[in-house]
């Protein structure tokens, strides 16, 4: 072929696949399984309940699975030496009638973590691969919807201990989420430094 | 009998109720657009079990997320981008999962066609053998006509490195058309 052809060749190649674009009509009706999801009535004591579970195996499941997250952003690295990220600080309980439930709030040492891990968490994302940017943000998202579902079934069952527990271990993942975002990309830029 | 949205007022109307948790509309909105969604899922994944997973879990992420909807581009345009993510979230973490059964096991993923023309079935074929990124770039660039700024957004890549990867798989399309012409 020369060079004529091998243009010729790849035109036609872009013409025909710009034909591949026609709409297909799957085989069959996706809509009911679609509806059942979006229309479920939400049940009092059933499909809240259903719903935080699910939640909090979603975040069970994503936490069990963040190493995928460590090894694609420090793959590469030859230095093993470097920490990945610092402990979350303990939590601390206090009696109080704050929107955690109705007797707990997260403590002051909490807190202050998590507003000063959440207020820098943009520009370390910025640090991040898209991919691995965009895996923390589903992430956190998975994890904020649960403390959210979480919270409102809480509103409704506020002496419920084991709902209390799971929203504290829920608030303790996005720490370590947010932890290790900032030591990936602390390791990242003492690599890029050196 | 489908119910498609005539015009684009209709269509945004249709959104708009569907924004106030009205199923009916949004059904009317998925009438109107599964069969360009699932065509993008399809060539995507080149699977079609695989596709319809893809365009459900599209369509219930659409409805979860319409309030994010504003109207800045068309309906289908965003809900292309939607699928798009989808299909690309599901294969990540497939991709993990066949990292692990590849230890047991080294069974192909069947692919499937959709074109009835000869030509274009082969074309398809070849587009399915492709690597998923030059793949992903091919279908959404070539197919869908999707500018590279646009492919690269949807795909989380750079500009560039979309560009890089069309021209890849032009490359490795036309190697295997033209094997299978001799």
């Amino acid at each position: 072929m020369n060079g004529n052809d091998d243009k010729t060749f790849d035109d036609e190649l872009m013409a025909r696949a710009a034909q591949l674009s026609a709409p297909v009509t799957p085989e069959r009706d996706l809509w009911p399984e679609i509806e059942q999801v979006i229309s479920a009535p939400l049940q009092p004591g059933r499909s809240v309940w259903n719903r935080v579970w699910a939640q909090a195996a979603a975040v069970i499941l994503l936490v069990g699975g963040s190493s995928g997250l460590t090894y694609m952003t420090m793959s590469g690295s030859e230095d093993a030496t470097l920490p990945i990220a610092a402990e979350a600080p303990a939590f601390v309980f206090e009696q109080a009638s704050a929107n955690f439930g109705s007797r707990y709030t997260l403590g002051p040492d909490f807190q202050d973590a998590r507003r000063g891990l959440a207020a820098g968490l943009d520009d370390r994302l910025g640090n991040l691969s898209p991919e691995a940017r965009e895996e923390v943000m589903q992430n956190l998202e998975t994890i904020r919807k649960a403390i959210d579902d979480i919270s409102n079934a809480l509103t409704e069952e506020p002496d419920n201990v084991l709902l209390q527990e799971l929203l504290i271990e829920t608030y303790r993942d996005e720490l370590s989420m947010m932890i290790k975002v900032d030591g990936i990309t602390r390791a990242a830029m003492r690599r890029g430094d050196i | 009998m489908a119910l498609a949205a005539d015009t684009a007022a209709d269509e945004l109307r249709w959104v708009r109720k569907a924004q106030a948790a009205d199923p009916f509309a949004f059904e009317k909105l998925y009438r109107a657009n599964v069969d360009r969604v699932y065509g993008l899922c399809l060539r995507m994944t080149g699977n079609r079990s695989e596709a319809e997973d893809c365009t459900q879990d599209a369509f219930i992420q659409a409805w979860n997320k319409l309030d994010k909807f504003r109207g800045d581009s068309a309906f289908g345009t965003w809900l292309h981008r939607v699928a798009v993510n989808v299909v690309l979230g599901r294969m990540r973490k497939s991709r993990r999962e066949q990292d692990r059964i590849r230890a047991v096991s080294d069974v192909a993923p069947v692919r499937e066609t959709i074109a009835d023309d000869g030509e274009l079935r082969d074309l398809e074929h070849a587009i399915n053998e492709l690597p998923s990124g030059a793949r992903h770039v091919f279908v959404l660039h070539a197919v869908y006509g999707y500018s590279h700024g646009e492919t690269g957004d949807m795909l989380g890549i750079a500009e560039g490195t979309s560009k890089a990867q069309l021209s890849r798989a032009r490359r490795l399309l036309v190697q295997q058309l033209e094997a299978e012409m001799k």
